[in-house]
């Protein structure tokens, strides 16, 4: 094989170049090697078994399956992103671009300021704003359920995981309205205009014209905000931390208690090796999409 | 030629390492306790001229969390303030060093008193200092009983007559009648404050029928009816009659929301314990209202037993807060210095009449600052009734076990189904001949 001189005087500072890909590639190998290998132990945080730990075999995974915990977070993981971010942040961002696309106006600024004020709040933050405003005496209740003559619920007791899913919906918005946004600039006018004049509502100029164009986009989009949404953690911890009862207890909230609580590192371990495959398994999924139609 | 510049290497390193300044020595501590930490850490700064590196740690549960982790990655610091439940499982993990021989020339040490010190001991030896001890009582709020028609002085002689108080708090507007510490995000609190006080007076006390462990034959106790009254009356509080919604025990800071509650009367009856009339206008804080202030808003009365024959007729479990040195620090004489410093009997005898926290030193004990204070009076009555932990290595797994216990019952799940999840659960701990199940 011939190689390109340039390329030949330059394998120094190229491989210097790599050093921080192959630092980040080894410590993501490194590090789930550990979890895969923690994952057929009874390792515990402290106690005798953080010492004196042994092996047992598939009994932590076969403990997702006969144990109360995983399958109960599995279902609160799959509600959660599902409506959160593949409905939630994906459709209201996508909806958000469109409608706002072109416009110029104070209503497009207060909505998009809006929108990334969510973004940008810390999630400690945004969680405690959530708390209060879904408290019994909060926002929720004070101007708009209290005046209808409803109420006051106590919404979080009644209504958890609704209220994570919309607090997340509110925080995570921004990105898929940003990436929707740039994405559409980037559709030329000639052809919405050829589309127009053909006869196609705004409509069936949505559907035929702009999301087959957009599909890549919209798998990427959908490709991050599973991967984030499935693994989040911090909003949902200050916000219930899990609970009442397990009812907001999503996996990575399991994965937590059960290895820093409880202690139990090899069955955390195991916990955090089935999301991993589970993410893969979506990520593989979202990257067939990605494939241009033949 | 590569050896003698290792040499050299090492030479110099050797030199510079000895030439650097010792380290400051290290602690952290919870919040929650700065009353007594603080003026410790001065006292020690005047006293050597040395600096210490303190790390202030907000109290709650992930304090716990916080210093377990740092325990198990070997990065803690010298000096760490620790619930006195944890002291026995990490001195079995070899965290912690042994204090008996580095306190033997204080002559403060001989002040403490056996049986607290039997709580942080292991193997014989004792592996932190405690500051005080507590005992757990029912807060009520004086004016939700004043508006739901409920007598002043309260003294509930059943769990049925704390749930009758519920239902007539809820009739007047008090939705969470009756907070009883349940879900995971208490942590301990959970335990002792709500399940343990309510487990020892489910059933009777013989062959510690009201237990989590049978001490007799050092087995845990994975089913009993003892267990399963407890939950039968979580249910009653929050599934069947509802006398509070479950959401204030998710609350995102909840040791201060729920303070702030009760206090606001949107908790009628607070299932808590002696600190509360610290803490609940901020532990140590120092512009408190005076104690007739305080005893006009609220009061408490002992935890009732169940009422059902030969179980107690009102129960009491004490715990309490410890210092701590890592075992890296075991060489260290500094780090033994400032725990001296901050257990001074001055320094510790005005932070436990300021708190009014009971103490754990008979030469304060013995103070006529603490004998003349009617509340630390009222409180040490109750200490006849109390009890301990099981705090043996393992306590802490079974502690977080029952607190998934009642999350569970929160969740609406049957006493079968979560009685048997804590069973199977503490036999892949401990294995099955270390579980018991009780008739």
């Amino acid at each position: 094989m011939r190689q390109s001189p340039w390329l030949a005087a330059a394998r120094g500072p190229m491989l210097i170049a790599m050093l921080p890909a192959a630092v980040c590639i080894l410590a993501t190998v490194a590090l789930s090697a550990w979890a895969i290998f923690y994952s057929f132990t009874n390792v515990e945080l402290t106690g005798a078994r953080s010492i004196n730990w042994s092996f047992i075999g598939f009994d932590n995974y076969v403990r997702l399956f006969t144990r109360e915990g995983f399958l109960n977070s599995l279902w609160v993981t799959f509600v959660f992103t599902f409506f959160s971010a593949i409905v939630g942040q994906s459709v209201v961002g996508f909806t958000l671009a469109v409608t706002l696309r072109g416009t110029r106006s104070l209503l497009r600024n207060i909505v998009e300021v809006a929108v990334m004020l969510g973004w940008l709040l810390p999630d400690i933050v945004a969680a405690f704003m959530w708390n209060a405003t879904t408290s019994k005496t909060g926002l929720i209740n004070s101007f708009i359920l209290n005046p209808l003559g409803v109420g006051p619920v106590d919404l979080i007791s009644n209504y958890a995981l609704t209220v994570v899913v919309v607090a997340n919906i509110w925080k995570g918005t921004a990105w898929s309205y940003l990436l929707f946004s740039a994405a559409l600039d980037s559709i030329s006018r000639e052809i919405l205009e050829a589309a127009r004049v053909d006869g196609a509502t705004p409509f069936q100029r949505i559907r035929l014209v702009i999301l087959p164009m957009l599909r890549s986009h919209i798998a990427t989009n959908l490709l991050l905000i599973t991967i984030w949404t499935f693994g989040y953690f911090a909003l949902i911890f200050a916000l219930t931390g899990g609970g009442p009862g397990r009812q907001t207890e999503v996996l990575s909230i399991l994965m937590f208690h059960t290895s820093f609580n409880v202690g139990k590192l090899g069955f955390g371990s195991a916990i955090a090796i089935a999301m991993m495959l589970l993410v893969g398994v979506l990520a593989v999924f979202y990257l067939r999409q990605l494939k241009e139609p033949k | 030629m590569l050896k003698r510049h290792l040499l050299a290497a090492a030479a110099a390193t050797t030199l510079l390492v000895s030439a650097l300044p010792a380290q400051a020595v290290s602690i952290a501590y919870n919040a929650n306790f700065e009353a007594l930490i603080a003026p410790g850490i001065a006292a020690y700064e005047a006293a050597t001229g040395q600096k210490v590196d303190a790390i202030k740690l907000p109290g709650g549960d992930d304090y716990s969390t916080r210093i377990q982790t740092d325990l198990s990655a070997g990065t803690a610091a010298d000096v760490i303030m620790l619930d006195s439940y944890i002291v026995a499982e990490y001195a079995g993990s070899n965290y912690l060093a042994p204090l008996d021989d580095l306190l033997k020339d204080w002559d403060q040490f001989k002040d403490f008193m056996k049986g607290p010190l039997d709580v942080v001991s292991y193997n014989g030896k004792v592996y932190a200092l405690p500051n005080g001890t507590d005992v757990r009582m029912l807060y009520y709020n004086k004016a939700d009983f004043t508006k739901a028609g409920l007598p002043i002085p309260w003294a509930p002689k059943t769990w049925a007559d704390v749930i009758d108080a519920g239902k007539a708090l809820n009739k007047v507007g008090v939705a969470n009648a009756f907070l009883l510490e349940a879900g995971t995000k208490w942590g301990e609190g959970t335990t002792m404050q709500g399940f343990y006080m309510t487990l020892l007076g489910a059933d009777t006390p013989d062959g510690d029928r009201n237990r989590l462990r049978d001490r007799a034959s050092g087995k845990w106790i994975g089913d009993s009816p003892a267990i399963r009254n407890t939950l039968k009356f979580y249910q009653d509080v929050y599934v069947n009659d509802k006398i509070s919604g479950t959401a204030i025990n998710y609350a995102a800071d909840v040791f201060n929301d729920t303070n702030n509650a009760f206090l606001a009367g949107d908790i009628g009856i607070y299932a808590t314990g002696n600190w509360a009339n610290d803490c609940l206008w901020g532990c140590g804080n120092a512009n408190q209202p005076s104690q007739e202030e305080k005893d006009k808003l609220v009061g408490f009365s002992p935890w009732p037993g169940s009422g059902l024959p030969g179980a107690k007729a009102t129960t009491n479990i004490s715990g309490g807060w410890t210092v701590a040195l890592t075992a890296k620090a075991a060489t260290n004489p500094d780090a033994i210095k400032l725990l001296e410093a901050i257990y001074d009997a001055k320094n510790l005898g005005k932070w436990t009449v300021d708190t009014k926290t009971l103490t754990v030193r008979q030469d304060i004990a013995d103070s006529d600052a603490y004998k003349s204070n009617p509340f630390l009076a009222q409180i040490t009555a109750m200490v006849a009734d109390t009890t301990g932990r099981d705090t043996v290595p393992g306590y802490a797994k079974v502690s977080a076990l029952v607190q998934d216990m009642t999350a569970g019952i929160l969740d609406g799940k049957s006493i079968d189904d979560v009685v048997k999840t804590y069973h199977d659960a503490l036999v892949d701990e401990f294995g099955a001949d270390a579980v018991v199940t009780l008739q």
